[in-house]
Formats: C-alpha cells, structure tokens, sequence
C-alpha cells in the first residue's frame, strides 16, 4: 500500500497523466523590506504553495496541459492552459496555444521537483520594481520618490491606488498567445506571440498591444547550453495610452529585453546563469522628463554541488541594476539610479529525504541602495513534495 | 561456515518496501531470502557443475497490467519530448522464499549491465545475486545521472556523457530502485537476492528455476504492479521431473 502517490497518476488508459507538487516554506514575516515579495504579494521565503498539473495526450501529436496553483491557500491561478500540436510527425516542430510557459530565459519553466537548488528566486524574475503598467509617473521626480518601494509604488498618472510593481521577467505568471518551437539535437529555437510582456503577463489583453519572445539555444557539448533571448511588447495600458495620445502623438510604450543565459553539468556540479538587460519607455508628461527609456540589467550565477545520494549545497549571487536619470527634487538633482540597485547572495543546502521529498535551508542576504531597509539577513527551510 | 553464511542472508533478509520512491511498506514484507533459513536436514549439496542435473520449477506468470508511459505532465516545457515506448511491466521475477543449501555460495565478481538508451533503463527490471556489479553505460546523446536512495543500495554516480559507464555493486539483498536526477520518467528496478534461485519471465511470462534438489519450496513472484503481499505458491518437488506453478497478477 502506498500512502502518496510516488509517481504520476495515470487514467484513461494512460492518456491522462496528473502529477502535483507541495511546498512549504517557513521563514521570518517580511513587512518593512519586502525583498522576497512576488508579484502576487508572497512572500517567496514564507509560503505554501499547491500546485496540480495535467495533461490529457490522447495521441503522440496532441496534448492538452494544465497547472494550477494556489499560493498561501488565498486563490486557485490557472498557471498553464493551453494545447500542444505537432503537425508533422517526423519534423520536431511543435505549436502551443494558449497560457503558455514563457520562451525568455530559463528559470521560469523549472520544473521537476523543484528544480530551484535554493529557496529563494533569482532577482530578475521575483524582485519588485517600481515599474508599474497600469500608473506611470508624470516626471522623473515621481519616479525617483518610488525608488525601493516597488512592493507598494504610487503614480499620479493611471490607477491611482498603490500597488506593487513588475519584476524585469515574471515567473509567477504565464502569458496567454501562441509559440512555435523547433529543436534539433544542437539547436532549437522558439518564438511566441503573447498579450502581455516578459514584466506583466496577461490573460486578457489591456493594451491591444502584442509581444513578441524569441530564443535560440545551441548545446555543443553535452551537459553545455547557451541560450539567447529577446522580446518586445506593449507594456503600458491602454487607459494611459489613450490619455496622452492626443498630446504626445501616437507612441508604443514598450518593455524591450534581451538576455543570455547558460548551463553547464558534469560529474556531480551544475552551474546556470542568465543576464538580462531589459527597459520601458514611458509617457514623457511632466519637467523633468523621463525622455530615456528606464533600463535595468540584471544576472545572477548559482552552482549545486551534490555531496551524495542525498546531501547537495548550493549558491547564487545575484545583482539588480537601474539606469540613471535626473530630477529636480531629488537628489539634488543628481543623475541617480530611477530605482534601488538590489544585490544578493543566498547560501543554502539540502537532503532528499526521499527521491521526491526534499528539504532544504537557506541563508539569504540583500543590499539595497535606497528604500527604508537597505540591508536584511534572511532564513528559510522548506520541504517539498512532488509526485 | 555455512551457519554463518545462512544468518548472513537471515539478516539480509530485506522487505521490498521501496522508500527511495516514495513508497510506503508493504502490510508484510516481501522477503528475497527469509530469515531463518531452512537447510536440508541431509544437507544435500547442489552440483556445482551441472545444475540441471537436479529439478526445475517452470511456469508462466500472466501479467495483466497495461504498459505505463511514466511521464508527468510537462506544462513547462516549450513542446513535445522524443517519442519513446511505454514501459513494459509484464516482466516478473519468480523467486524461492527458502533456498536449499549451497545457494549461497555464489562466485563474485560478476557483472550484470543496464544500459540507458533514448531515456530509458534497459532492462527495465534486473535480477541479479548479491555481489554482482551492474554496469551503467550511457547510450544517449544525453546526459544522465543515475541514482538511488534505496536502503538497499544509496549511490549516484553523477552526470556522464554516451559512450561513459560508470558501475555499482550490489552487495545486500532486496529491492533497488533506480531513477534519473534529470528524467523523471526513467526508472527501473533492481532486485539482488541472496541465492540463486531466482528466474526473470520473458516475453511471454515464462520462467524456470533449474537445479533444485528435491524437497518442498515457497516461490513467490515480484511485479512492479504488485503493491500488497506478494503471490506465492507452495510447490513439492520428487526424485525425477519438472514442476509447474502458473500465476495470475491482475
């Protein structure tokens, strides 16, 4: 008799597969720094996390897939929705339509039992800007005000309530569009059209706008991968838009990236690590002008060693930067980072208790130049099962 | 010598509870080699050089379990993975509860292999006796890394490339169970015994235990599709001839 399924469900003759996912993370409440904050207000270090995934494969050329997830048991998200076709049987092109995984970067499609070594999320694709699609600031000075506050920033422009901000890459939230991949023994390659941006993805579309997500991939060795990224879409809403289009003319608002991203494996090491350079173009309303658009690079390398069967450690270091601009209020006028430079290093291992239950802890500090926590320590354990 | 060579394999004596998979034990254990091991009163010797100079139990197990596919869901992943066969599981394993005497007394050193091709364990079951190295080579494009938390035998031999191997020895009775860190659908299933009267079905479900010296056996069947107590039948063997003993695993 087994007590928890050891391995993926099957039904319907095997056309059905249903695998899930539990992880619980303990940690110390987080209510003045917010470095681990998602853009779902969790707290990445202190959270309970379901998450159920299916897919319906009735024959080798289709597959319909879900995941749902519920965060801190607030709400039930459907992550993934959407189908698999490939249209010819001997060719390695596949479509997918729908709620797709993203084809920027890596980390956001992790998958198999918590392939994260660590705890935390790579600063890129959890840290909170202050970059908001739905507010905009007017200048450079309302900007400059919301510098470490990307938990809760506030514009005078669009929605006025406060709200956290966007990371460079989401990897809480999937788009919804189409995706073409191929992928060859060497090489593959994959483009989406999406609604929302790398930033904000979206189920519904807020500014009739469309990104377009592309990445390339050579594997010339075994166990070596380097991948390049780029994407571009509408970022701001449609309201705003619309607000200043007679005043400033017709303009795109854009959230542009592109990132490089590499993983190398052997013996009992793996090393990854991306670097994305990403910027938004925003209204230029108000003196001072925000008449560049804001950039942010960002990268991080982490590297799991496995001492065993059961024992590994891990690391990553980890750094968020911001272009500079001027205000007139602020910093004396200055050119300043538009938000906080963020850096991080986190040191954790683990043991696998079973080849599907694993725990693990880690240490996690950050550095933040600007905000009213620049600097915080952080500890966390979680256990995770997975089916 | 021998008494302490029966309560070495009393003490091996392991349960087929697969922990390293998440597996809960058994309501009774499955035993390779019962505790408390029975030797012929007449301590009748097995002849080293001709085992079929003595018995054979033969029969067929007639798995009816469906092939498993073993994949999970990949919401994740940007398209369709390489086509590959479902798993078969009719492959079974028909074992003694109690072997007779000179069991035991195996040669060391030898080498089973279980290869991993197109992100698959082949064999997907192996039996083998204690003390055997199984060889892991790497017939893939890819890498793997094999691995098992068994209480049987814990080891991982890391990520190598096609054309590397890399071996294990299997030292301790029971049941190993075998997985990729990077596929979550390979796996497969090793069973080391404590003697040598053990017989893999083939594609048929047949199997047969040759050399056994007459007297009365317990065999049971391990399948991976079995999750309570495992089929068992009791089974006399005479001076002369063959015994059958069929199973049915649904």
């Amino acid at each position: 008799m087994q007590v928890l399924p050891a391995g993926p469900i099957e039904t319907a003759r095997g056309t059905v597969t249903v695998s899930g996912e539990v992880t619980a993370t303990a940690g110390a409440k987080d209510d003045t720094a917010f470095f681990n904050y998602t853009d779902y207000e969790h707290n990445a270090l202190r959270m309970f996390r379901l998450s159920l995934s299916a897919m319906w494969r009735p024959s080798p050329r289709f597959a319909a897939l879900t995941e749902i997830r519920s965060e801190d048991l607030q709400r039930v998200i459907p992550y993934a929705l959407y189908v698999r076709v490939r249209p010819w049987a001997n060719r390695p092109f596949d479509i997918q339509a729908g709620r797709i995984p993203p084809v920027f970067g890596t980390f956001a499609r992790r998958s198999y039992g918590a392939d994260n070594p660590l705890i935390g999320f790579p600063l890129a694709y959890q840290y909170l800007t202050s970059m908001r699609p739905d507010a905009v600031p007017a200048n450079a000075d309302d900007l400059l005000l919301m510098r470490g506050r990307g938990w809760r920033a506030s514009y005078p422009v669009g929605t006025p309530e406060p709200a956290p901000g966007v990371p460079v890459v989401s990897a809480y939230r999937w788009d919804t569009g189409v995706e073409a991949r191929y992928a060859a023994e060497r090489f593959e390659a994959a483009v989406s059209v999406t609604s929302g941006t790398l930033s904000n993805p979206r189920l519904d579309d807020d500014n009739d706008g469309r990104q377009i997500a592309g990445r390339v991939a050579w594997h010339p060795a075994v166990g070596l991968t380097l991948g390049a990224s780029g994407a571009r879409g509408a970022f701001v809403t449609r309201a705003i838009v619309n607000a200043y289009e007679e005043a400033l003319g017709p303009h795109s608002y854009d959230q542009e990236a592109i990132g490089i991203d590499g993983e190398y494996s052997r013996g009992y090491w793996i090393v990854r690590g991306e670097a994305i350079v990403s910027r938004w173009t925003v209204p230029k309303i108000n003196m001072p002008f925000i008449d560049r658009p804001l950039g942010a690079r960002t990268g991080y390398v982490e590297g799991r060693y496995r001492f065993g069967p059961r024992v590994f450690a891990a690391a990553r270091i980890d750094a968020l930067s911001f272009t500079r601009l001027s205000g007139q209020r602020l910093f004396g006028g200055q050119p300043t980072e538009w938000d906080a430079p963020v850096s991080r290093i986190e040191l954790g291992g683990g043991i696998n208790i079973q080849r599907n239950l694993t725990a693990r802890t880690v240490v996690q500090h950050n550095w933040r130049d600007g905000g009213r926590v620049q600097q915080r320590t952080y500890v966390s354990a979680q256990l995770s099962y997975w089916f | 010598m021998r008494a302490q060579i029966a309560a070495t394999v009393a003490s091996l004596a392991v349960s087929a509870a697969l922990s390293a998979g998440g597996f809960r034990l058994p309501a009774s254990s499955v035993r390779l080699a019962a505790p408390g091991v029975r030797l012929p009163a007449s301590g009748v010797r097995l002849p080293a050089s001709d085992p079929r100079a003595a018995g054979a139990i033969r029969g067929r197990v007639d798995v009816r379990v469906g092939p498993s596919a073993d994949l999970r869901p990949d919401p994740a992943s940007l398209g369709m993975g390489n086509p590959r066969d479902a798993q078969d599981r009719r492959r079974s394993v028909v074992y003694l509860e109690t072997a007779p005497r000179g069991a035991f007394e195996a040669p060391s050193d030898r080498h089973a292999r279980m290869d991993q091709r197109n992100e698959r364990f082949i064999p997907h079951v192996l039996a083998i006796t204690a003390g055997t190295w199984v060889d892991f080579p790497n017939g893939d494009r890819t890498y793997h890394n094999v691995f098992s938390l068994s209480k049987t035998k814990e080891f991982n031999l890391g990520r190598y490339a096609a054309g590397h191997s890399e071996s294990v020895k299997f030292d301790q009775a029971g049941i190993v169970r075998v997985f990729c860190e990077i596929h979550s659908h390979m796996n497969a299933y090793i069973l080391v015994f404590a003697h040598r009267f053990f017989a893999m079905t083939d594609d048929d479900g047949r199997y047969r235990i040759d050399g056994l010296p007459p007297g009365t056996y317990t065999l049971l069947v391990w399948n991976e599709a079995i999750h309570g107590d495992p089929p068992r039948r009791t089974v006399t063997m005479g001076e002369a001839g063959d015994v059958d003993a069929d199973f049915t695993i649904r």
